[in-house]
């Protein structure tokens, strides 16, 4: 794995991206392909594509029903026992550097803090080699494939998986055993390199989540603002709190409290801050200088609250900020977006709930003056 | 840096281990010898045979590769080997009978899929049946090599269900025993359509021979045939029925020279030739057993 680790790091320039790395990797495997095409052509044509039918084959001696010497036995050619360890054992090599990227991909690409299960890593990488070798013995014969069943199946797959993306990654697993039992590992090939590609994508873009629903912030802030009831009828009787919180807790609440107390700003004033503005980015200086120009101009004040880096997909910045009245929410965004032109990859304002009272209010006595 | 020693040599060491892979050359030496090996072997066993002409004893039985377990009709090609297919689709492969050397396989353009039932030679040209009458005329390919076709529909599928095919070289035709009628008041007789070169609706005639006279003295109740083919000595048409595992000889007119039981134990006998040195060969279909074509003494009388 060293030297896979280093091949790797030379054709990427020790790039830690995993895109860069996935191809890197791809591009290893092609090379090796094509060296063994060049030496073993039939070999690499039946494990490649046979499943698919038109491989041709050249001469193949068929089986003696009747002799029962040695002489007789095939000695080579598809059916010999040479033939078949040598395609056992590339498929099952197929199948395992098939499924190892997936497996890197399935530890990467986790939600943020997110950790792997390496049980299913492990089973992600024992499936194929058990899928195939299964597919590769049953091949054509349906007698042998109920008695496959029946024996698979008594000794079941029965793990619950905590994430239902992970069972995405068992049916990979499953395709590539496949592809590997009947000979076709080519197709398991695309499928899996396809497969990465677009899960790392996915991960990268943060993709599926959805816009018209409340952030996971928002969501958060829903028991603070119970808790917090401007009325004075708390939703979240005290008797609840304390048989809830150890004295740890509550010690560790109030100080967190307390910090942002000051954020927000002492009673009786309007709240120091009303809105979050996200920015992600890959470079993170060049992009705060601009934006902290904009921000500068645009907004009665601003406070950096956060920098979360990420390894492989852009990394965030969080920043406080109270808006002007007279800067709308989209012409500061445009504004942002506009300075920091190349630098950022995506920017998002959430506007908290004491702005959205006062437009409630706005709208209340618009009603009544007309 | 010992890692990347060893990765270099590992490459170095790839040529040589590909310079022991069985080279072209060296299997096809490899393959004469077997062949030669084989084909005394069937020497001895057709001496063994001719000592006892009363019993049917098989000489050779070649199990079929995966891609032939539904292998159907057979044809003898001049070079003595015989062209064979898979009953859905229009791959057809080359064995040679006397060794169980699979030569090579060719499939028809586009890897048609038709329930193809009977193959037959008339000169350079193959004809392959599908049971509902269609005829596919194309030239025999390379391996691996996907031929272009002409088909020709007979119009008889409305009549008939086919299973066989076989060409009569002395009148170029091509004949057709229907296995089952699709008529209900269609005869239960055995009826041979022949088909004059080139292929034209207008001038397909039939042949009918009546089943007690098929029948003789067996216990068939009827008499569906799977295959048929000519005898190359006395050009008699030679016909298997799988279902009544049974073996009729007409002559070209229709007169019934012989019936009666396949030799051999055959689960489902899809195909039928017989060799220029009177090898009788009859193909079976995976049932069972595992699909193979089984080779017999061939006796004319």
């Amino acid at each position: 794995m060293p030297v896979l680790k280093e091949m790797i790091d030379v054709i990427t320039m020790k790039s830690d991206r995993p895109v860069r790395r996935l191809v890197g990797y791809y591009l290893i495997v092609a090379l090796v392909v094509a060296v063994l095409a060049y030496f073993f052509p039939i070999q690499i044509a039946r494990i490649a594509a046979k499943g698919l039918g038109d491989v041709p084959e050249g001469p193949t001696v068929l089986t003696d029903a009747l002799s029962s010497s040695p002489t007789a036995s095939v000695s080579f050619g598809p059916g010999s026992l040479f033939d078949v360890a040598l395609t056992t054992v590339m498929i099952l090599i197929g199948a395992l550097v098939l499924i190892l990227p997936v497996t890197w991909v399935y530890m990467s690409a986790r939600p943020s803090g997110g950790q792997h299960n390496q049980n299913v890593v492990q089973t992600l990488i024992f499936l194929p080699i058990v899928v195939a070798g299964i597919v590769f013995i049953v091949q054509n014969s349906l007698a042998l494939a109920f008695s496959l069943a029946g024996v698979v199946g008594a000794v079941r797959f029965r793990t619950t998986l905590r994430d239902s993306r992970d069972l995405v990654y068992v049916f990979l697993s499953i395709v590539v055993g496949f592809s590997a039992g009947v000979q076709s590992l080519a197709v398991g090939a695309v499928i899996s390199i396809f497969f990465n590609f677009v899960l790392i994508l996915t991960w990268h873009y943060d993709y599926g989540r959805n816009m018209l629903m409340p952030t996971a912030s928002a969501q958060w802030s829903r028991p603070l603002q119970a808790l917090a009831s401007p009325t004075g009828d708390h939703q979240i009787p005290d008797r609840d709190l304390i048989l809830s919180l150890t004295p740890a807790n509550a010690a560790a609440l109030a100080d967190r409290f307390s910090r942002v107390q000051k954020a927000v700003g002492s009673k009786k004033k309007k709240p120091r801050f009303d809105a979050i503005l996200t920015v992600t980015t890959d470079k993170v200086p060049e992009a705060q200088v601009q934006i902290e120009e904009v921000l500068e101009a645009m907004t009665k004040r601003w406070s950096l609250d956060e920098i979360v880096t990420n390894t492989g997909k852009p990394s965030e910045i969080y920043y406080l900020t109270r808006l002007k009245k007279s800067v709308p929410r989209d012409l500061l965004l445009t504004a942002i977006h506009e300075n920091a032109e190349g630098l950022i990859a995506s920017a998002d304002i959430e506007t908290g709930a004491v702005e959205e009272d006062d437009k409630g209010k706005k709208d209340k006595t618009d009603g009544v003056k007309a | 840096m010992t890692s990347r020693r060893w990765l270099v040599l590992l490459l170095c060491a790839m040529p040589f281990v590909a310079a022991c892979d069985d080279t072209p050359k060296a299997r096809a030496a490899e393959l004469q010898k077997l062949a030669a090996a084989r084909k005394d072997s069937l020497a001895r066993r057709i001496a063994a045979a001719a000592a006892t002409p009363d019993k049917a004893i098989p000489l050779a039985m070649w199990i079929m590769p995966p891609l032939l377990r539904e292998i159907s009709g057979l044809a003898l090609t001049s070079r003595g080997t015989v062209l064979t297919h898979d009953d859905n689709s229009g791959r057809v492969s080359e064995i040679d009978p006397k060794t169980g050397i699979l030569v090579k396989s060719f499939s028809l353009l586009g890897n048609q899929k038709e329930d193809f039932e009977a193959i037959t030679i008339a000169g350079n040209e193959i004809y392959l049946l599908a049971s509902d009458g269609k005829l596919f005329k194309f030239r025999e390919g390379a391996d691996g090599q996907q031929v272009s076709f002409m088909m020709f529909d007979t119009g008889l599928g409305k009549l008939c269900e086919f299973e066989s095919l076989a060409y009569q070289a002395d009148s170029t035709r091509l004949l057709m025993a229907c296995k089952r009628s699709l008529g209900e008041s269609a005869p239960k007789d055995l009826i041979i359509y022949r088909l004059p070169l080139p292929l034209k609706r207008e001038s397909i005639t039939a042949i009918q021979v009546p089943l007690h006279d098929v029948i003789g003295s067996n216990l068939w109740k009827n008499f569906r045939p799977s295959d048929m083919t000519i005898d190359p000595f006395t050009k008699n048409i030679v016909i298997i029925a799988s279902h009544e595992k049974g073996l009729v000889v007409l002559t070209p007119d229709g007169d019934v020279v012989r019936s009666e039981p396949l030799p051999g134990d055959h689960q489902q006998a899809e195909g039928v030739a017989i060799t220029n040195d009177s090898l009788l060969v009859i193909s079976d279909e995976a049932n069972v057993k595992p699909a193979a074509i089984t080779l017999y003494k061939w006796r004319p009388q």
